[in-house]
C-alpha cells in the first residue's frame, strides 16, 4: 500500500489520448470536474495554467505534477493521466517527454494537505520500476492498482 | 454617651445625621466640581454653603461650634501629611537650587501680598495694627500652592524638563513653607491685635516671647511626640495598632498644643517631619495609612468650612481685598520665582515661567484661613465683618478665581517653555502616526515564481517572520510565514520544483498606509501577528511594504529617547 490510496480513486485514473500539454491538462481537468463538481473546468484550467506560467511542473524522469489551490474545490483530490507515447511540449526540468501527469487540486485553506500530497506523489513515483510499470499498463484499473499498492 | 443620646434622639443623633449627610452630599458636590475641572475641595465647600446657614441651615452654627475640635483635628492631619513630605532626601534630591527658589517665591508672595493688602486695608480703615495683621495673614496664606490642578495640566500636556521638575518640587514643598509663615504671621497678628491675652497689651519683649513660645513650643512638642511615636511604631509592626498609635499621637499633640497655647498645625507638621525622617521606610506605610483614613475627615472639614461661610453678601471691601490678593499673589509668585531662579542660576525657562505655574491654591490655604477665622473672629475689620470671616471669605472666593485662571497660565507656560509633549509614552506617540510612517518599504518580498532556492537564501539573509508574495503588477497575492514554511519541508525532493506561489498562504490580514498606527497595532495584537503586509490606499491595493511590531517599538523608543534628551538639555 502506498500513501496515495487516501486521495486516488480508480475513476480518477485515465490513459491519456492527448499528445500536447494543453490537451492533456484539459483532459485531466475534465475528469476532476466530472467527479468533484465544485468548480467549472474553465476556472480550474485557468488556475492550473497560472501556475504553469510561473514555472513548469514537469519535474523530470517523465513525471509532471501540476497543482492548484482554489476556493471552489471541496476536497483535496488527485487525477492521474498516463501517456505511453509521452508529451513532448511539457517543458519538464530535464527536457524529456512527460509520461505520467498527476494533477493535484486542493481547497484554498488546505495548505498542509496540499504540500503533503505533493510530497507523497513525488516520493511514491521516484521509483523507476513503479513508474515504468504504470506507463506500460494499458488499463486505468491496473495503473490505479500499481500506484496504490506500490507494486509493479 | 452616644447610646444615651441615640436613645433620646437628642442632639448627638442629630449630629451624626449631619455628619453622614455632609459626607455623602460633599462627595456628590466634589464629583460635580471635578467634572467642571475645579478642585474637589471647592465642591465640598459649595455643599457646605448649601447645607449651612447661607442655604438650608441644616448645619447650624451651633453644630459647627460643637464640631470645631474635629476641624482642628482635620487641620492637624493636613499638617501631619505636609510634614511627611519634608524628608531630607527630598531636599537632597531637589537640591539647593529648589530650596532657594521655593523660599524666594513663597517669601515674595508673602511680602507683596502682605504689603499691598496691608496698604489697601489701611486706606479703607486707617488702623496700622489691623492693616498689618491683614497683610500678615493674607501674605502667609498666599505662599501655599495647590498641586492638584497644576500637576493635572502638566500631565495633560506631557511636559518634561527643568520647569516641570521645578514645579513638582515647589508645589510639594511650599505648603510646608506656608504653614511656617502662617504660624509666625498668625502669632504676630495675635500680639498686634491683643487676641488671646484678654485684650491685655504685652510689652514688645513679652510679645516676642509669646510668639516664640507658640511656634517653638509647637515644634518641640511635635518633634518630641514624633520620637515617642517612632519608638512605638518600631516595636509594634501590625497595621491596625500602628494606625491607632499614629492617630492617637496626632490627637494628643493637637490637644496638648491647644491647651498650652502652641501652634497646633506646626506641632502636627513637626510630628510628620520627625516620623518621615526617623524611619524612612516604615514611615511610608504610616503616611499611606493616614492618607487612607483621611478622606472622610477632609470632606467633612471642608463641608463645615462651607457651612460656616456667609457668602450671601460679600461686602465690596472684601471684593477689593480679594482682587488685590489675587493680583499681588500672582505678581509676587512671578517676581519671587524669577529672583529665586536668578539667585540659584536656574535655566531661563524656570525663571520665566515658574511663577505662572504657581497660581492655583486649594485646601491648605482654606485650612489656614479657617484657622485664622477662629482666632480672629472677635476682631472687627469693616463694619460688622470680623477679621476671621473676612480672611475666610477672601481666601474661599480667591480660590475659585485662581483655580479658574491658574490652569490656563500653566498651559501657557508648558507650551512657551517648550516642555509640552516631551514626556510622552509609546501610546501617546502612536496616536500621532499612521501606518505610512512606520512601514518598512524595503522589506523582503517574493515574486510568485521565485523558486525555493531563492526563498531559502532570502530567509537566511534576512530576519523577518513573514514574507509577502506579489504578482507581476506588484499586487499582494499571499504571504509566506516561517512557521508555515517549516511544514512544507517535511518531505525532500520538493525544493527543486516548488515556487513561492505553491508555498504561500492567503493574506487575510492587511492594512493600508492611511490606517492609524494605533488601529494597526491593535489588530496585530488581537490576531497575535508580528507583522502585517501594507497596501497602498488606492483602489488597486498595491503592495507597499511590511509593518512590523519590532520596528514600531524601535522607532517609538528612539523618538521617546530623542524627546527625553531634548528635555534633559533644558535641565
Amino acid at each position: 500500500m502506498t500513501e496515495l490510496t487516501e486521495y486516488l480513486t480508480p475513476e480518477r485514473v485515465v490513459v491519456l489520448k492527448s499528445v500536447t500539454k494543453a490537451d492533456a491538462l484539459g483532459e485531466l481537468v475534465d475528469v476532476l470536474v466530472a467527479t468533484d463538481g465544485g468548480v467549472s473546468a474553465e476556472e480550474l484550467i485557468k488556475e492550473v495554467w497560472k501556475r504553469e506560467d510561473l514555472m513548469s511542473t514537469g519535474i523530470g524522469n517523465g513525471l509532471a505534477i501540476p497543482h492548484v489551490r482554489m476556493s471552489g474545490i471541496r476536497l483535496a483530490a488527485m487525477v492521474v493521466g498516463v501517456s505511453r507515447a509521452g508529451i513532448d511540449d511539457y517543458e519538464s526540468l530535464d527536457k524529456k517527454p512527460v509520461h505520467i501527469i498527476v494533477l493535484i487540486a486542493a481547497p484554498e485553506g488546505a495548505h498542509e494537505t496540499y504540500i503533503r500530497m505533493l510530497a507523497k506523489v513525488a516520493d511514491v513515483l521516484k521509483e523507476d520500476t513503479l513508474r515504468q510499470a504504470a506507463i506500460e499498463a494499458d488499463e486505468p484499473a491496473t495503473i490505479h492498482r500499481i500506484l496504490t499498492e506500490g507494486k509493479a | 454617651m452616644i447610646l444615651a443620646a441615640g436613645a433620646n434622639g437628642g442632639p448627638g443623633l442629630q449630629l451624626l445625621l449631619v455628619l453622614g449627610g455632609a459626607l455623602f452630599l460633599g462627595t456628590v458636590g466634589a464629583r460635580v466640581l471635578r467634572w467642571l475641572r475645579f478642585p474637589q475641595v471647592l465642591g465640598y465647600i459649595l455643599i457646605g454653603l448649601v447645607l449651612g446657614e447661607s442655604g438650608f441651615a441644616w448645619i447650624t452654627s451651633h453644630m459647627i461650634e460643637r464640631l470645631s475640635p474635629f476641624n482642628i483635628f482635620a487641620l492637624g492631619v493636613i499638617g501631619f501629611m505636609i510634614g511627611g513630605e519634608l524628608h531630607r532626601d527630598a531636599f537632597k534630591r531637589f537640591g539647593r537650587q529648589f530650596i532657594i527658589i521655593l523660599i524666594a517665591e513663597g517669601v515674595a508672595a508673602f511680602l507683596v501680598v502682605g504689603a499691598l493688602a496691608g496698604v489697601v486695608t489701611y486706606l479703607i480703615k486707617p488702623d496700622v495694627q489691623l492693616a498689618t495683621a491683614v497683610g500678615l495673614l493674607l501674605g502667609a496664606i498666599s505662599a501655599a500652592t495647590a498641586p492638584a490642578a497644576t500637576i493635572r495640566v502638566l500631565r495633560e500636556y506631557k511636559t518634561r524638563g527643568a520647569l516641570t521638575q521645578t514645579v513638582f518640587a515647589i508645589v510639594a514643598l511650599d505648603d510646608g513653607l506656608a504653614l511656617v509663615l502662617f504660624g509666625i504671621a498668625s502669632s504676630i497678628a495675635a500680639r498686634l491685635l491683643h487676641v488671646s491675652t484678654g485684650g491685655k497689651e504685652l510689652t514688645m519683649i513679652a510679645g516676642l516671647l509669646k510668639t516664640g513660645q507658640e511656634l517653638l513650643g509647637g515644634v518641640a512638642l511635635g518633634a518630641a511626640a514624633g520620637v515617642g511615636l517612632n519608638w512605638l511604631l518600631r516595636r509594634r509592626r501590625d497595621h491596625d495598632r500602628a494606625l491607632t498609635y499614629t492617630i492617637g499621637t496626632l490627637a494628643l499633640v493637637i490637644g496638648v498644643s491647644a491647651r498650652l497655647g502652641f501652634d497646633t498645625i506646626l506641632a502636627s507638621m513637626a510630628l510628620g517631619v520627625m516620623i518621615t525622617n526617623l524611619a524612612r521606610r516604615r514611615s511610608g506605610s504610616t503616611f499611606e495609612m493616614v492618607e487612607r483614613f483621611a478622606p472622610p475627615i477632609y470632606v467633612l472639614f471642608f463641608v463645615l468650612v462651607g457651612a460656616h461661610l456667609h457668602i450671601g453678601a460679600m461686602p465690596t471691601v472684601l471684593w477689593i481685598l480679594a482682587g488685590v490678593y489675587v493680583v499681588a499673589r500672582s505678581g509676587g509668585k512671578m517676581l519671587g520665582a524669577n529672583l529665586g531662579g536668578r539667585l540659584a542660576s536656574a535655566p531661563a525657562v524656570v525663571r520665566k515661567y515658574l511663577g505662572m505655574c504657581l497660581f492655583c491654591q486649594g485646601g491648605v490655604a482654606i485650612g489656614l484661613a479657617w484657622m485664622a477665622s477662629g482666632r480672629f473672629r472677635d476682631v472687627m475689620l469693616f463694619g460688622d465683618v470680623n477679621l476671621g470671616v473676612a480672611i475666610m471669605t477672601i481666601i474661599t472666593a480667591t480660590t475659585f478665581i485662581v483655580e479658574l485662571v491658574g490652569p490656563p497660565f500653566v498651559k501657557h507656560a508648558a507650551h512657551k517653555s517648550g516642555e509640552a509633549g516631551l514626556d510622552v509614552t509609546e501610546e501617546d506617540l502612536m496616536v500621532s502616526y499612521t501606518v505610512a510612517d512606520m512601514v518598512d518599504r524595503s522589506a523582503p518580498s517574493f515574486r510568485r515564481g521565485d523558486p525555493v532556492a531563492v526563498i531559502l537564501r532570502t530567509i537566511a539573509d534576512t530576519d523577518a517572520e513573514t514574507y509577502p508574495v506579489v504578482d507581476g503588477e506588484g499586487k499582494l497575492v499571499g504571504i509566506i510565514s516561517l512557521a508555515h514554511l517549516k511544514q512544507s519541508f517535511g518531505a525532500e525532493g520538493l525544493t527543486a520544483w516548488l515556487v513561492a506561489f505553491d508555498l504561500m498562504e492567503p493574506a487575510d490580514d492587511t492594512v493600508t498606509e492611511t490606517t492609524p498606527l494605533a488601529d494597526a497595532v491593535e489588530q496585530m495584537k488581537l490576531e497575535h501577528l508580528d507583522c502585517l503586509p501594507v497596501l497602498s490606499d488606492e483602489a488597486d491595493g498595491r503592495f507597499v511594504g511590511v509593518l512590523e511590531l519590532r520596528r514600531i517599538d524601535r522607532i517609538l523608543s528612539q523618538e521617546i529617547l530623542r524627546r527625553r534628551q531634548l528635555a534633559e538639555v533644558s535641565t
